[in-house]
């Protein structure tokens, strides 16, 4: 009797909950409403506390004050970047197209065999053939300098993190900030202390690159076993020699990994970086965004696309270990290694084989030549040193061809004939049909019609409502909604935080741009969420539509943020709407891939049970499986915001509003402060939202006892 | 092995471009410019870049950079040389920074006191701005005169994303300071003024109104290739007049209704702008006679407008086809 009491009083306290909840949260969107439709104007933030926090001109005196006191010294570690970059491009963009592209391939067969030797040949080909050789050259070469700079001031710090426990806590929270930020923001001081051009971008992007090389350069020596260490140490290594023979030569395969990733980074901001003035691939689609030249911009993009695939593969060929195969069976070199049990796969390798026989044979004795020349000299002198050198010649044999076959490259272009600049007649490039095709279509009367359907529905019904209800909503308001849901999902401390970085923004007086920053960004995930759930549904029950995707997905991370405007630009011109539909499009992914993550990682018994019972696959769909895979979503929900909230630095490009058109006012102005205000507005808003979201992911996680 | 195979090459490459870089050509002198964003800026901006390059001698570094106020503080630090086609109504910079005359024609057109960290010389190019309405508009409504009737027909200029005012489609780059929106304000026009972020975007929303044959409002300026196909009228804005205060440094305090920015444009005698150490070292005495000779012209301007914003050239392409059609230049040398 008790307990049945004791159920129902559970019963009855639940039901009470389950209304309080959303009753308070019903009232307070009805009071919302009220207090929106009151408001005669947007909210402003009051202006004794506006005037008071002059943030912007605090900022301002310190950088003039900084100016005075620190610059020349800034100055002058850019002047020696610029230098070092103008050296490298002036290497890059004076040496044949023959020589360069001999530099990139040669390496890439030397790791990763022919098929990579290939793609990068076609890759590199691909830049000239479309007419951005130069860009290109110049994207190389700033990606290049700030690579090898990130890499040896990375490794040095890496080293330092494994050495002092406290260094590397001291570290970390910095190297967290550098994630963290957007890339976008680097740019701003960067300029401030470095300059324009060049040297700004190459040291911004160091800064955002380095992360990765630090981190684990310091994990890969600390994986080194203690017993390596201890045996080093017992057969009389110093510390230094325990170091440079025993624990670095072992963390090199972690190394390599860091150094990838650094490229793959360094790639993504030196696009970027032409905001600051930096020349390169990313200028040129900058300058078709603002001819709308949609053919141009793509050509570029996609440019950019294979250099980074270009890299990431050769990386990721030098950093993963070769397979040894069993002696008896064939080596394949084109066709994938588990063809070999087909006959046909083998007779076509066949002849591929004696080729890269022959070659070898050929250049292992053109090594052995002139090894046997060089010790011979040498052995005039010294006949210990000779034997060394000879020898050393012959084991990289493939190495010194590759070098021989440079310097045969180089000597040709000097002084027998010029190869100059990339031929014109090898000409791929399809940006007229591409802007003829657009511009057939958007003159398309039914065309016009659907897309201008479109843009006029989600400005009107969607946009236009939002941007009024949240800017037109008190400010006091919205800072007490969003500190009560901090608290309700984080916690009191963050709830705290959450009210003065919101103060914050607010006093900056720039809180009417963030509200519609953060409508836009709603707004845009809102419709992610409602096109790429179904699309996630979709692949995850076709393992064809997921491989496209797959492929698809890939792709659109790998390309640099703003070249997701050409398309947007092609077809819905500039405006509110296309900024939308950009951050749309560059931050669907996540969503997706977690949709297909979260349903497929349902395990089967679940389905089957449900199946069992009777279940439709609808209904095992919606009661079963996405109810579990609710922890997956939202976690794609935090992404997609966080990849929202950073295209907004890009759209004002295209017409987009808020805080990022702020930043770039205050770049277009030089008015430090306003820049800084408006990007540090974007991170704070950044931040609060993923906060909350990423508290929620627990609490689900933990509801459903994953 | 394979890993140090790796970090050896690595060094050998370096070593080697060192090698093959003292062999290759060092150039002479080598300057950067800021490549404007709108095409009759670009189209001036490559006439001197392509005399500086191909007839001084000079290797010129082209960066895009949007202009305002950021690209003055830029050549004064030194970190761009030079840039193209500034008209003065919208340079803010212009009275803090330059302190020199600006001469055209032998005259001094306009007289600065700043601080003398910027060199400006004029281009040729004399450029007049102004809001404009399509022909077709004012022939369908003889009762419209001049920007006062705006408000009476502002329903018929409104669209879905401006409510119930007029849009108009606004100075397209913030860093112009064209003050669209307070000049309506000021006006007590009951207009929204729209920036599209591109001359291009904006240019592409009027050309559509014009071919739907819809009224709009449009800011654009003279010389320009889009008055070759469309035929549009001028609303007469009042004419310009100057207001001290509405600087930066005044927190942008306005003059009323008597003075800018509640005005039109003034006409705008253009100037290349330069970082004052290069131009008067010895080393770029030929870019500074150059620079103080040049004189473009509105006509040749708008010739090569039309070939490149009708015809599809590349801007490189329009100012070396005119390069070799005439020899006008050549009293530009030095």
């Amino acid at each position: 009797m008790t307990f049945v009491e004791e159920t129902k009083f559970q019963t009855q306290d639940n039901s009470l909950k389950r209304f309080i909840v959303p009753g308070l949260i019903l009232v307070a969107v009805i009071l919302s409403f009220f207090l929106v439709f009151q408001s005669e104007d947007t909210s402003e933030f009051p202006e004794f506390v506006t005037d008071a926090f002059t943030f912007t001109a605090w900022v301002n005196q310190g950088e003039d004050f900084l100016k005075v006191t620190i610059k020349e010294y800034t100055r002058a570690i850019s002047a020696y970047v610029k230098a070092g970059y103008f050296m490298l491009e002036d290497f890059l963009l004076d040496s044949s197209w023959v020589f360069v592209t001999a530099l990139l391939v040669i390496p890439a067969l030397a790791f990763g065999g022919i098929k990579l030797a290939t793609f990068i040949l076609l890759g590199a080909l691909y830049w000239g053939m479309v007419g951005l050789w130069e860009s290109a050259m110049e994207t190389l070469a700033l990606m290049g300098l700030s690579v090898i700079l990130s890499v040896i001031v990375g490794v040095i710090l890496g080293i330092m993190c494994s050495l002092s426990d406290r260094f590397e806590r001291g570290m970390k929270p910095v190297l967290d900030t550098m994630q963290v930020m957007p890339a976008f923001v680097y740019l701003i001081p960067a300029m401030f202390f470095f300059g324009i051009g060049g040297a700004p971008a190459i040291l911004a992007t160091m800064i955002y690159s380095m992360p990765p090389i630090i981190r684990l350069t310091n994990l890969g020596i600390r994986q080194v076993p203690n017993e390596t260490i201890e045996t080093a140490t017992a057969f009389g290594s110093s510390r230094a020699q325990t170091l440079f023979k025993v624990q670095i030569p072992l963390a090199l395969p972690s190394i390599m990994m860091g150094v990838n990733q650094t490229i793959m980074m360094a790639l993504a901001l030196v696009v970027l970086a032409t905001f600051i003035g930096a020349q390169g691939l990313g200028s040129e689609i900058w300058v078709a965004i603002r001819k709308l030249d949609v053919g141009a911009a793509l050509e570029g993009g996609l440019c950019v696309l294979l250099m980074a695939i270009m890299f990431d593969r050769f990386g990721k060929a030098v950093s993963s270990e070769h397979d040894t195969l069993p002696s008896d069976s064939q080596r394949f070199y084109i066709l994938p290694q588990t063809w070999d049990i087909y006959p046909i796969a083998r007779i076509i390798e066949k002849p591929l084989g004696y080729i890269h026989f022959f070659f070898t044979f050929i250049f292992s004795g053109i090594v052995r030549i002139f090894g046997f020349a060089v010790s011979s000299f040498i052995s005039l002198f010294n006949k210990n040193y000779a034997e060394t050198i000879g020898l050393f010649l012959n084991n990289h044999y493939f190495f010194f061809t590759g070098i021989l076959i440079l310097f045969g490259i180089s000597y040709y272009d000097n002084n027998v004939m010029a190869i100059g600049s990339f031929p014109e007649t090898w000409n791929l490039s399809f940006r007229d049909e591409i802007s003829a095709g657009v511009k057939s279509l958007t003159v398309n009367p039914t065309f016009i019609s659907i897309t201008q359907g479109i843009r006029s529905t989600v400005v009107i019904y969607l946009l236009r409502p939002f941007d009024m209800y949240l800017t037109y909503l008190p400010y006091w308001y919205t800072i007490a909604a969003l500190v009560i849901l901090s608290w309700a999902s984080v916690g009191l401390r963050f709830a705290i935080t959450t009210a003065l970085l919101l103060a914050f923004i607010g006093a900056c007086n720039i809180w009417t741009e963030a509200m519609i920053t953060l409508s836009s960004v709603l707004i845009s995930v809102l419709l992610c969420f409602l096109i790429g759930v179904p699309i996630g549904i979709l692949a995850s029950y076709s393992k064809r539509f997921q491989k496209i995707n797959e492929v698809v997905l890939d792709a659109m991370q790998t390309l640099p943020y703003f070249c997701y405007l050409v398309p947007v630009l092609m077809f819905f011109g500039g405006g509110t709407f296309s900024a939308l539909l950009a951050t749309i499009i560059y931050s669907i992914p996540p969503i997706i891939r977690l949709t297909i993550l979260g349903l497929s990682q349902v395990s089967s018994t679940y389905s089957e049970v449900s199946t069992s019972f009777g279940g439709s696959t609808l209904q095992t769909l919606s009661k079963i499986k996405f109810p579990l895979a609710v922890p997956s979503l939202v976690m794609g929900f935090n992404q997609t915001v966080m990849m929202a909230f950073a295209m907004q630095i890009v759209t004002p490009l295209i017409g987009g509003k808020g805080l990022g058109l702020e930043v770039f006012n205050g770049l277009a102005r030089s008015d430090t402060g306003r820049a800084l205000a408006a990007g540090v507005g974007i991170c704070l808003l950044a931040m609060i939202i993923d906060r909350i979201s990423l508290a929620w992911t627990k609490k689900q996680r933990e509801a459903l006892g994953l | 092995m394979k890993n140090s195979l790796f970090l050896k090459s690595f060094v050998a490459l370096i070593l080697s471009s060192f090698l093959v870089l003292s062999a290759g050509t060092a150039y002479a002198k080598r300057l950067t410019a800021a490549v404007p964003d709108w095409t009759g800026g670009e189209i001036t901006c490559q006439v001197a870049v392509a005399i500086l390059e191909e007839e001084l001698d000079y290797k010129i570094e082209r960066i895009v950079f949007p202009s305002g106020t950021g690209l003055w503080e830029a050549i004064a630090a030194g970190d761009i040389d030079f840039a193209c086609e500034s008209w003065p109504s919208y340079a803010e910079a212009d009275d803090v920074m330059i302190n020199m005359d600006l001469v055209y024609d032998g005259e001094v057109v306009k007289s600065y006191n700043g601080d003398g960290s910027i060199n400006a010389y004029t281009t040729g190019i004399i450029g007049m701005s102004d809001y404009y309405v399509p022909k077709y508009f004012v022939d369908a409504n003889p009762d419209f005169k001049d920007w006062s009737d705006l408000n009476k027909f502002k329903d018929q200029f409104a669209n879905a994303e401006t409510g119930s005012k007029g849009k108009l489609i606004g100075c397209p780059v913030a860093g112009w300071n064209c003050h669209d929106q307070k000049r309506l304000d000021l006006l007590g026009i009951d207009f929204t003024a729209v920036e599209l972020g591109t001359e291009v975007a904006a240019l592409a929303e009027a050309q559509g109104h014009y071919d739907r044959g819809e009224p709009f409002l449009l800011y654009l300026w003279e010389p320009h290739f889009f008055f070759g196909k469309n035929e549009m009228v001028g609303v007469k804005l009042p004419a310009h007049k100057d207001c001290e205060s509405f600087t930066e440094a005044n927190n942008w305090q306005d003059c009323g209704t008597a003075a800018w920015p509640a005005t039109g444009w003034a006409m705008d005698y253009t100037m290349n702008y330069m970082n004052p150490d290069m131009i008067n070292s010895p080393e770029h005495a030929d870019a500074l006679a150059f620079f103080k000779k040049m004189k473009f012209s509105n006509t040749d301007q708008a010739k090569m407008l039309v070939r490149v914003g009708d015809d599809g050239l590349s801007v490189e392409d329009a100012v070396a086809e005119w390069k070799n059609s005439t020899n006008e230049w050549k009293a530009w040398l030095p």
